[in-house]
């Protein structure tokens, strides 16, 4: 009996060891950032360096977002990243409940469609859609760019919404039909209600990817005040000077409103993402 | 079936349907077309030319592009990176994702840790840029001052700076911002497994080692071969990280293919040739593509 405990406390040593292990070398990097963020330039630059600032401030904050610039660019972010959001969510809905619940010729082919767009990178789009986007007369434009993002984020969206549309039991939009309610009605009033933290959690995610992305909003923008704030903060890096307290902080106030968004959402992720993106 | 029976009595209702289903799906064809299927063509079509970044004149110029590839003298060594890229972080992070999914698979293990240990697929690459070339700064970076002490390092030297090391680098951050995704689809495919084999495992007389081999790691073999196929794909594909860490250095040595196609058609504004390296890349992946799309409507249409 006490050999069994004393076994069953040795293995969750070593259970409880590596889930110690892997949380700090995951949280370290985001921890790092923000302790540096707060950290006066003398802590900053002093070796060996501290884990915890010994005594925090705010400035690097209170200076990076004293530069107009840099709120323009969470300005531009976040206009861009709430109208791909929009788009999608509308779009993506109307798409997702048809090839959901629908039955018509070409379906699995557009299904298909969908899943091969979603694998293609925006490196492969890079340049045809430079030129095109330029062509059309939308560089440095939020038009632009957004059209940009939802080459990447309106597949994914599509896919991810697929599977909340079929959990949608078939006996609801039964009843209403009886009831005498038209098809649009059936969609409308029965089966999007029922979707709507799917279809929420979706467009956050979709937020989140727009926020994020870097390759195509770095080339579809020249001018300096409609860059997105991914491609303003990858410009600090290659700046000679390099101002490491401000970075931080710019990093830190980029990351954190995505990551609490994210959580708000993870439950719906994970059930999306886990019925629609690989079955084994 | 019952479905069917009741909506055919209604057959006014039956052809308003099928006609919202088809209105619904047309922004998507329409979007599709224009911005995923015609840039892919456009982009083959460039690849025969000798078109420039600014200029929108072109002229055909035949495989030339595609000659001009191959007699490159650093092609073949972009190409090697590219695959120690792809295959170092497709190798890590399906590794890690399994082992947190196992980790997390066990009863008591809460869905706070969960949450925790997505939160890398939601950050921004260029902050995790930023982060790394932090910590891996010469002067003041904790990792380069850490490896200094150890003596692995020279005084002021960076990880970075050092072709082995600024590779090893881009992997372990790439495997640290990719590892969420394999992580939840393993950890989906473990949930899915009867526990009951493992019961019965256990009368038998078999180890936690064994029913490991015996029951969990056949069960994950369609989802293992899913996902590499898949984050080949993104992978071999991938630009961000790589570009704001090293840029492809230092001496070329992390220049791999989507950096190649940046600097042919942003540095030096060589778009044909630049479409040509990026028809080259999609052709390398497109059985890739292939086989992912298949399997996945394929496993779709069983439910």
């Amino acid at each position: 009996m006490s050999h069994r405990i004393r076994k069953i406390i040795r293995k969750n040593f070593w259970y409880f060891l590596f889930v110690l292990l892997i949380v700090v070398v995951i949280g370290f990097p985001l921890f790092w950032m923000a302790s540096s963020s707060c950290k006066p330039a003398v802590e900053l630059f002093k070796m060996p360096p501290q884990l915890i600032p010994e005594q925090p401030t705010l400035l690097w904050y209170t200076q990076a977002f004293s530069d107009s610039i840099v709120v323009r660019y969470f300005l531009n972010s976040f206009i861009v990243s709430a109208t791909t959001m929009l788009t999608n969510v509308l779009i993506a809905t109307l798409g997702a409940y048809s090839l959901a619940r629908f039955s018509y010729r070409g379906r699995r082919f557009i299904m298909a469609a969908v899943l091969s767009a979603y694998c293609i990178p925006p490196i492969m789009l890079m340049i045809p859609l430079y030129r095109i986007i330029a062509g059309i007369g939308l560089n440095s434009s939020y038009a632009g760019v957004v059209l940009g993002h939802l080459t990447l984020t309106l597949p994914f969206c599509v896919w991810i919404l697929i599977p909340f549309f079929r959990k949608v039991p078939k006996e609801m939009e039964e009843a209403a039909v009886i009831d005498g309610a038209s098809a649009f009605n059936v969609f409308w009033c029965i089966v999007l209600p029922v979707c709507v933290p799917g279809v929420l959690s979706a467009g956050i995610m979709v937020f989140i990817l727009s926020w994020n992305e870097y390759l195509l909003s770095s080339v579809l923008v020249m001018s300096d005040t409609m860059k997105t704030l991914t491609v303003g903060l990858a410009n600090y890096i290659s700046s000679t000077e390099i101002d490491w307290g401000t970075i931080m902080a710019l990093g830190t106030a980029t990351t954190v409103p995505i990551v609490i968004m994210f959580s708000a959402i993870q439950k719906y992720f994970v059930e999306g993402l886990t019925a629609g993106a690989v079955k084994g | 079936m019952d479905h069917m029976q009741r909506t055919r009595q209604k057959p006014r209702y039956h052809a308003q349907r099928q006609t919202l289903g088809i209105i619904f799906i047309i922004p998507i064809v329409l979007f599709l077309l224009i911005f995923i299927v015609y840039p892919v063509l456009y982009n083959i079509i460039l690849s025969f030319t000798d078109a420039k970044l600014l200029s929108r004149q072109f002229s055909w110029v035949g495989f030339k592009n595609y000659q001009k590839i191959f007699t490159n003298m650093r092609f073949p060594t972009y190409v090697k990176n590219t695959i120690v890229w792809t295959v170092a972080s497709v190798a890590g992070q399906l590794l890690l994702g399994l082992s947190i999914a196992l980790m997390i698979n066990r009863k008591g293990s809460g869905t706070g840790l969960r949450s925790f240990l997505l939160i890398p697929y939601v950050v921004p690459a260029v902050a995790i840029a930023l982060v790394t070339k932090w910590i891996m700064n010469g002067d003041y970076g904790i990792i380069s001052w850490w490896f200094q002490n150890l003596g692995m390092m020279a005084h002021r030297q960076s990880p970075l700076a050092i072709p082995g090391s600024a590779m090893a680098t881009l992997v372990i951050v790439n495997v640290w911002r990719s590892y969420p995704f394999p992580m939840l689809i393993y950890w989906a495919a473990l949930k899915s497994i009867d526990k009951e084999l493992y019961e019965a495992a256990s009368v038998d007389g078999a180890g936690a080692i064994q029913s490991f081999f015996a029951i969990t790691l056949p069960h994950l073999k369609d989802t293992t071969i899913v996902l590499i196929v898949l984050r080949i794909v993104w992978t071999a594909t991938y630009f961000d990280l790589p570009w704001l860490i090293t840029g492809g250095g230092p001496a070329g040595s992390t220049t791999h293919l989507p950096i190649m196609i940046y600097q042919a058609s942003f540095g030096t504004f060589q778009t044909g040739y630049a479409s040509g390296l990026s028809v080259l890349l999609g052709l390398s992946l497109f059985l890739c593509v292939v086989f992912y799309v298949r399997k996945t409507i394929a496993s779709d249409t069983h439910k």
